[in-house]
């Protein structure tokens, strides 16, 4: 469908302010980025939630700029800016409350009308996205833009450098900012207290982590260099897709299943330079809700030491879901890489090898607007590795009886050019597309 | 003369010679009373009665008398100036969603500005002495990038600024809309048709035969001009209630542009308002927390510089803004001598200006060399308000009245939290020293205001009854956390 001539573009009529926390921080307050942290610094969180017209009753977006302003009295790291230290130059994050952005949009087109043309282009016109530096004091760690549509309903396009945290903690920020909204009493604030590195003793590890590798030094311009272009689709899985799975691999749960089933289609696609490595993120049970930003999910490092594409779906998919975490768990290995020469070398997670992670447990619906849950929450990662990377998110499904064709997952991936072509027809023969 | 002051003897005779020349009229009075009564004992009531016979006194020599005495008292009654009261009085205090931290200022700074990195960085170094805290506040249509200042963003502020000023003074004092006979609204640089003071009128269905008057382009002195406008009416008109409200829009006024001279108000102007209600009837004086006692006004603008020193102008691009001159602060110790000069002898204590004229006519006939002594005004005021104009302001008057850090702690806490909000800082400062505890029933109360023209206007407040630390009010949630210490140079 070609759209009309417009004298403005599809996204206009952005207007750009900050907001910060209602309380003072305070002066000299300071956040450490460990190890872990800086290995994110070159990737960010892009996530997107739309809202029916029903849930906007009553709503405005001054509410949300309010709301916000209390949410980040207790979030005052996200307002903070990076600095380097004097001494060594490695990154830390002075609490100065100067805010994040906070960005007004305004979309002629329906909330049902964007997302029957979604795509990744047309989304990233809804998350106003800016990488860190090269001014690293004066750049925002996190943007937030709330785009009207013309039927009253709402996108919530949020920007998040990863060095913050990981998926999770965004879900977990958007959802306390929903209750805010909601007023709903939080019976106990987040606790989030900055780190403080002076007194932590580095870690120590045998051997080089699988699943970060280094790059070259970007400077104060945090954006990675890929080698080639990168683009980015998605698809949703039916029920009916998820029982035909289910019925070719054992059991094993549904994310390793839809693992095991994308890495042996990519391996296809890539003859003769399959990917051996894969690196599985995911929620880490153990961890307490006591601190709920960080960069605190499992890594595991899964290696295949057989052809990848010939294989049995099975054999893979027990592979990916026998692994003990903690061997496999890769985080104090690079926790201790970076802090060899105390973070002046550049890393990437995302994209060194093919990277899945698993978004079920990341209450992604758990955001409610008046009530309303969001039509869609979508997550993307921006500043992917080569090799790149597969988001599962879970989408929100009736609990009456399932209709076989109601979509249950939605797979994003991003991967290189050239190989996205190749993997749709993989795919359609897998009859998945 | 060699400076003897701080000699424990000297001080004593200072003291003493304050007592003498004070009191001086008692002093001689009691010993002539003395005199008359002994004499009177001495003489016996017969002598007296005889005395008292031989004045040959009549009725008509006696009712003349009487009617004299009887008429000039009432002319004296008549003629004696109605007293003015303060009743009470209230401070808009901005939502914390204005809230405007250093650091994002600077970043607005640097992107409102990305072709002149050199304007930003004279604006960063004048943030950082200027003397500021992290919670004064901006209006919503300045928090953007670029700023939105549109008339009805204006109008948005002024309405949230005066009707919740007016609102919290409904709810102090009691006063119910209809009762309001005069209402004078002061704002220098947001003057819309119609005004101000017919936005408040309409907004509250004040009455039809209200004296309404609204007063523009006067400055940061406005808000004492409108007290001594609101004295004058109720000089004319008995039995009145006087609103008087006080405030400065900042967002028609952002300059956008980057002359240096320009940037310096936007780094210090802030969001702020306050409603007053003066009244001149005598059920008020009970329950009123000031009274009046003068309003003097100095206007320097027949001197040129004076005139252009304080200048609102457009700069080679077109962007208005309001440009200061190098000399401002030398201008203000002149516009302030002057004001001294004419409040001095009103206020001072007999002993101050005595030692005043000597010193003038030592200077004048012995020798020019003397040096010129300044009168100790804390012996006349209890509290100085000094308008939060900014840090070298309050410095150069702290020098100049050579006042301790303890004076001058209302007005540096109230620049320090809420900026410099023009006209209604005067205020914001009586409202901290109140929070504190400080004020007393027969404290005197000194508000000295600046103003472009330029202009030095005070007045001298007397403190009606004790005043109970208020629970509401701009300093209620803070006053706990003052006085805080101001560092010279911020480090941003």
């Amino acid at each position: 469908m070609v759209p009309p001539q417009q004298d403005h573009d599809l996204v206009y009529n952005l207007r750009l302010s900050s907001v910060g926390p209602g309380c003072v921080t305070g002066s000299d307050v300071v956040h450490d980025l460990s190890g872990l942290d800086l290995t994110m610094k070159l990737h960010y969180l892009k996530a997107v939630y739309y809202f029916s017209s029903h849930a906007m009753e009553g709503l405005t977006v001054k509410n949300m700029k309010e709301a916000m302003f209390y949410l980040l009295n207790d979030y005052y790291i996200t307002c903070g800016r990076i600095k380097r230290s004097e001494s060594s130059g490695r990154p830390y994050i002075k609490c100065n409350d100067c805010g994040i952005r906070f960005v007004e949009g305004v979309c002629d087109e329906t909330v049902d009308e964007w997302l029957e043309t979604d795509d990744d282009s047309k989304r990233n016109l809804l998350v106003y996205h800016r990488a860190i530096g090269p001014e690293l004091s004066f750049s925002p760690l996190v943007y937030l833009q709330v785009t009207q549509f013309k039927c009253g309903g709402i996108s919530l396009g949020l920007s998040w450098a990863h060095i913050l945290g990981d998926a999770f903690s965004v879900s977990n920020f958007i959802n306390n900012w929903g209750q805010l909204m909601a007023k709903v009493n939080v019976n106990s604030s987040p606790a989030l207290a900055p780190r403080s590195l002076t007194n932590t003793a580095k870690p120590e590890a045998p051997s080089e982590p699988l699943s970060a590798k280094q790059v070259n030094h970007v400077g104060d311009l945090w954006v990675l260099a890929n080698n080639c272009k990168m683009e980015t689709f998605s698809f949703n899985l039916t029920t009916q897709h998820l029982s035909n799975l289910q019925a070719k691999i054992g059991s094993v749960s549904a994310f390793d299943s839809i693992c095991a089933l994308l890495w042996r289609a990519i391996a296809k696609v890539r003859e003769g330079f399959e990917p051996q490595i894969v690196t599985v993120c995911r929620k880490d049970p153990c961890h307490d809700d006591n601190n709920v930003l960080g960069n605190n999910q499992i890594i595991r490092s899964i290696k295949a030491s057989f052809l990848v594409g010939e294989s049995d779906l099975n054999k893979l998919a027990t592979l990916i879901a026998n692994d003990q975490d903690q061997v496999c768990d890769e985080r104090n290995k690079i926790e201790a890489a970076v802090e060899k020469d105390n973070g002046s070398t550049d890393y990437i997670m995302y994209g060194s090898n093919l990277t899945f992670v698993n978004l079920e447990n990341a209450g992604l619906y758990e955001l409610e607007l008046n009530g309303e849950k969001p039509k869609l929450a979508y997550y993307s990662i921006q500043g992917v590795g080569d090799e790149g990377a597969v988001l599962i998110l879970p989408l929100p499904h009736g609990s009456a009886a399932e209709n076989e064709g109601e979509p249950r997952y939605l797979v994003n991936l991003t991967l290189p050019e050239g190989q996205v072509f190749k993997l749709k027809a993989e795919l359609k023969r897998a009859a998945l597309l | 003369m060699p400076h003897f002051s701080n000699s424990v003897k000297l001080k004593y005779v200072k003291l003493g010679y304050q007592y003498l020349v004070n009191h001086i009229l008692t002093l001689t009075l009691i010993p002539v009373m003395a005199g008359v009564l002994i004499e009177v004992l001495r003489l016996g009531p017969a002598e007296i009665v005889s005395l008292w016979n031989s004045l040959h006194f009549d009725l008509v020599q006696i009712l003349c008398s009487c009617f004299f005495i009887i008429f000039v008292a009432t002319v004296y009654f008549m003629s004696k100036p109605r007293s003015i009261y303060l009743v009470d009085y209230a401070c808009y205090k901005p939502p914390v969603t204005c809230r405007v931290p250093f650091a994002t200022f600077m970043e607005h700074s640097r992107l409102n500005l990305s072709n002149n990195p050199k304007s930003v960085e004279f604006q960063m170094r004048i943030l950082e002495r200027s003397g500021l805290g992290e919670e004064t506040c901006l209006p919503p249509a300045i928090h953007y990038i670029p700023p939105t200042p549109t008339m009805e963003a204006a109008r948005g502020e002024a309405e949230i600024v005066i009707f919740s000023a007016m609102d919290s003074l409904f709810k102090k004092t009691g006063l119910k809309p209809k009762d309001i006979d005069i209402l004078i609204v002061n704002c220098s640089l947001f003057s819309p048709t119609p005004s101000l003071s017919a936005m408040v009128i309409n907004k509250y269905k004040l009455r039809s035969n209200i004296k309404s008057f609204n007063l523009s382009g006067m400055g940061c002195s406005a808000g004492l001009i409108s007290i001594d406008l609101a004295r004058d009416l109720l000089q004319v008109h008995p039995n009145s209630n006087a609103v008087v409200v006080s405030t400065e829009i900042i967002t028609p006024n952002y300059y956008q542009g980057k002359e240096r001279a320009m940037l310096l108000p936007n780094c210090l102007f802030r969001m702020g308002g306050a409603a007053i209600l003066l009244s001149n009837r005598r059920s008020e004086r009970w329950r009123a927390k000031y009274r009046l006692v003068h309003v003097v006004r100095t206007h320097k603008g027949a001197d040129d510089k004076a005139y252009r020193c304080v200048f609102e102008e457009e700069d080679k691009e077109g962007n208005v803004g309001i440009s200061l001159s190098k000399d401002l602060m030398a201008i203000a110790g002149e516009a302030l001598k002057s004001n001294i000069t004419t409040i001095g002898p009103l206020v001072l204590p007999a002993s101050e200006q005595l030692l005043f004229l000597l010193t003038l006519i030592g200077r004048k006939i012995f020798n020019p060399k003397w040096k010129p002594y300044i009168p100790d005004f804390k012996q006349a005021f209890e509290h100085f308000c000094i308008h939060a104009g900014g840090r070298a302001v309050i410095d150069e008057l702290q020098k100049n009245l050579q006042l301790s850090a303890e004076h001058v702690e209302a007005s540096r806490m109230t620049l320090h939290r809420f900026g410099n909000t023009s006209s209604s800082s005067l205020w914001y400062e009586m409202s901290y020293i109140e929070a504190k505890g400080r004020m007393k029933k027969g404290d005197r109360v000194w508000q000295i205001a600046f103003g472009s023209g330029f202009k030095c206007n005070s007045a001298v407040w007397k403190c009606n009854r004790t005043i109970k630390t208020p629970k509401d009010g701009p300093w209620a949630d803070c006053i706990q956390r003052y006085p805080v210490h101001i560092p010279e140079v911020v480090k941003l």
